[in-house]
């Protein structure tokens, strides 16, 4: 088990306008599952291969377990990769490839089989040792790639999109095996991802990252309910922002004044936003709420299988009300609404 | 269905008949003339006497192994020398740095040039006249250009060999410089992080890696460098004499009867290279198979 410390990163490359990685900080504790989400470009495995030392950082720092990780070659840090198109070495069979890491070092040959055939048999694929890599199906050769990763007992394991690659029921397949590993050798992990949703399944913490910045580093339902800011919202699939004033410690927002029970009120600027999900919107033709309600009127309503989508207009502010299954029989199109915003599902943010 | 058959059959027709009528065609007339059918000097008999003559005769069989042997080792060294430079030269140039595109071009530059202009540029560079023995004279390293060492026309060969690697490192090079960029370093950095050093990831991936390229690129170098005639002849000495360079001269000589050794050996060098060939394809096919 080992605990990363990452202090003010950066990195430039020729020919950016602006630095790939920009002053990031992250603390990672032992036998975490940690997440960099970002959309692609925005620096994540930069960061990546900077902790394993492929790139080396124009300024800052990166520890594991209280060492600097930056004067030890890449092949001395422990730190284990493993790539997104896998990158099974086409002329070895399973076996080989699952042993690299111990040939390299030096290992006998008799412990190298029976730790491949351990390793194999933790990524589920006990019979196919003898296979070349090209007879192996996308999942079976991300699993030998896991395998080929693990056999080396790394203090930290990094995986560069682990389950782009893969077909929709791969990747279930994929992602429960991860999780399963992970917790039973309760190795740190780290993973990169662009898909929110695979981040939030697989991850303890999520590291949110744009343009090289870290815009934030909280646990998956904090994104929902309590995202930083707008970027990270919306990434989120965020999309009800409201105007808002703090005055005196109270809330008066463009839709009315606001109640608001969220823990962050003595952080929060003059002017801020607020945010919802639209799943923790209500709506109803009568005024049946005691708090934050308000007219509004439905703009339109989109079945979508299992939810229901209503967007209203509330005083010229547009919202999204997202109900499970058909909604609700006799509201529709054009209907006047009281829409509620409960005190402590409303969050606000500064940026 | 049978339409597009005669469709392939006839696209494939043209350039078919010109690759059996000239090349066949000369191998074969070429054969027969090894087998002692000439008829412009009344010869219609057909037997292997120019084969054992240039093989087992008291006159021509010291020459023709000594031949044999040098032709061996200057193939094999100049293929294996040259594939070696073109790796590590490639392997430099293969990451971005300032004057890449430069060293790129200088790697390159001997690929279009004529054997012939290399095996000249050789004479003037590395023969006891040329300008590193002036050179070495000049500062003082020799007393004079005729104590420089004997690089050029010396029996084994070194300077059909140095030619033949300032030539060819060129054409490995091409060849390598596409396979590495085609695979990225992306093999290397996962054997890094595995815990391989720089030279376990030289020996245990990036060769690994190009050898299929470099295999074909050696076979097809090796045969050429078998075959060829003008570097030799420019630069090899009398004896040993290199066996293109002694089929020539078994051509070139007024008495038409020795033009059936001069083929013979002709069709021997072909045979040793088509072995070859075919030891290569056997190996590939193996390969595949195996996998």
């Amino acid at each position: 088990m080992s605990e990363l410390k990452i202090e003010n990163l950066v990195k430039n490359f020729q020919g950016m306008d602006r630095p790939a990685v920009n002053n990031v900080n992250l603390d990672i504790n032992s036998g975490q599952l940690v997440a960099f989400l970002g959309p692609s470009g925005c620096g994540k495995t930069t960061i990546l291969k900077m902790i394993t030392g492929l790139f080396q950082p124009d300024n800052g720092n990166i520890t594991l377990d209280n060492e600097s990780l930056l004067p030890i070659p890449t092949e001395k840090r422990g730190v284990v990769m493993v790539f997104q198109n896998y990158l099974l070495f086409p002329y070895m069979n399973v076996n080989e490839n699952v042993g690299f890491a111990l040939k390299m070092k030096g290992v006998d040959k008799n412990t190298i089989d029976q730790r491949v055939k351990e390793m194999l048999d933790l990524v589920k694929l006990p019979d196919i040792g003898l296979r070349k890599p090209k007879q192996l199906s996308g999942g079976q050769q991300q699993r030998v790639a896991l395998a080929r990763a693990l056999i080396a007992s790394p203090r930290l394991l990094l995986l560069d999109e682990p389950l782009s690659n893969l077909d929709a029921h791969l990747r279930d397949e994929m992602r429960e095996l991860i999780l399963t590993i992970q917790q039973k050798l309760n190795v740190t992990t780290i993973f990169v991802t662009h898909d929110q949703e695979e981040a939030v399944l697989l991850a303890d913490k999520i590291a949110l990252i744009f343009d090289g910045e870290l815009q934030n580093f909280t646990s998956p339902k904090n994104y929902y309910e309590k995202p930083k800011n707008i970027k990270a919202a919306k990434f989120f699939g965020g999309v009800n922002f409201i105007n808002a004033d703090l005055v005196d410690n109270k809330i008066q927002s463009e839709i009315g004044f606001c109640e608001y029970q969220g823990d962050n009120i003595s952080d929060l600027n003059k002017k801020l936003f607020l945010t919802i999900r639209p799943e923790n919107i209500k709506i109803s033709k009568n005024n049946e709420f005691d708090h934050n309600s308000y007219q509004g009127k439905i703009t339109s309503v989109i079945f979508s299988g299992t939810h229901t989508r209503y967007k209203i207009n509330v005083n010229n502010v547009h919202l999204e009300c997202s109900l499970q299954s058909v909604g609700i029989d006799n509201i529709k199109e054009a209907d006047q609404v009281f829409v509620h915003l409960p005190k402590d599902k409303i969050w606000g943010m500064n940026d | 269905m049978g339409g597009e058959r005669l469709k392939i059959v006839l696209s494939l027709t043209p350039p078919l008949l010109i690759i059996i009528t000239l090349f066949f065609g000369g191998i074969f007339y070429g054969f027969l003339q090894s087998l002692g059918y000439q008829p412009a000097i009344g010869k219609y008999e057909l037997n292997f006497s120019a084969y054992y003559n240039v093989m087992f005769s008291e006159r021509y069989a010291k020459l023709f192994w000594s031949g044999l042997a040098l032709n061996l080792w200057v193939s094999f060294a100049s293929t294996f020398l040259a594939a070696v430079f073109a790796l590590f030269g490639a392997l430099a140039i293969r990451k971005t740095f300032v004057g890449k595109t430069l060293c790129k071009f200088i790697y390159s530059l001997n690929l279009p040039m004529p054997h012939l202009v290399v095996a000249v540029g050789m004479i003037f560079v590395f023969s006891q006249s040329g300008l590193l023995a002036r050179l070495a004279a000049q500062i003082g390293m020799i007393s004079s250009p005729g104590d420089f060492p004997v690089l050029v026309r010396d029996k084994y060969g070194f300077g059909i060999i140095l030619a033949y690697i300032w030539k060819e490192a060129a054409f490995f090079f091409i060849i390598l410089m596409s396979v590495l960029q085609s695979l990225g370093e992306n093999f290397e950095e996962l054997a890094q992080s595995l815990g391989a050093n720089r030279w376990q990831r030289f020996r245990y991936v990036i060769l690994p890696l190009v050898m299929p390229n470099l295999f074909s690129a050696s076979i097809i170098v090796f045969a050429f460098s078998f075959g060829a005639y003008e570097v030799p002849a420019l630069l090899g000495v009398i004896y040993p004499q290199m066996l293109p360079v002694m089929a020539f001269e078994f051509f070139l000589n007024p008495d038409l009867n020795a033009r059936s050794e001069g083929m013979a050996l002709s069709i021997i060098i072909a045979l040793i290279v088509m072995i070859l060939v075919v030891f290569y394809f056997w190996l590939t096919q193996a390969k595949i198979r195996k996998d």
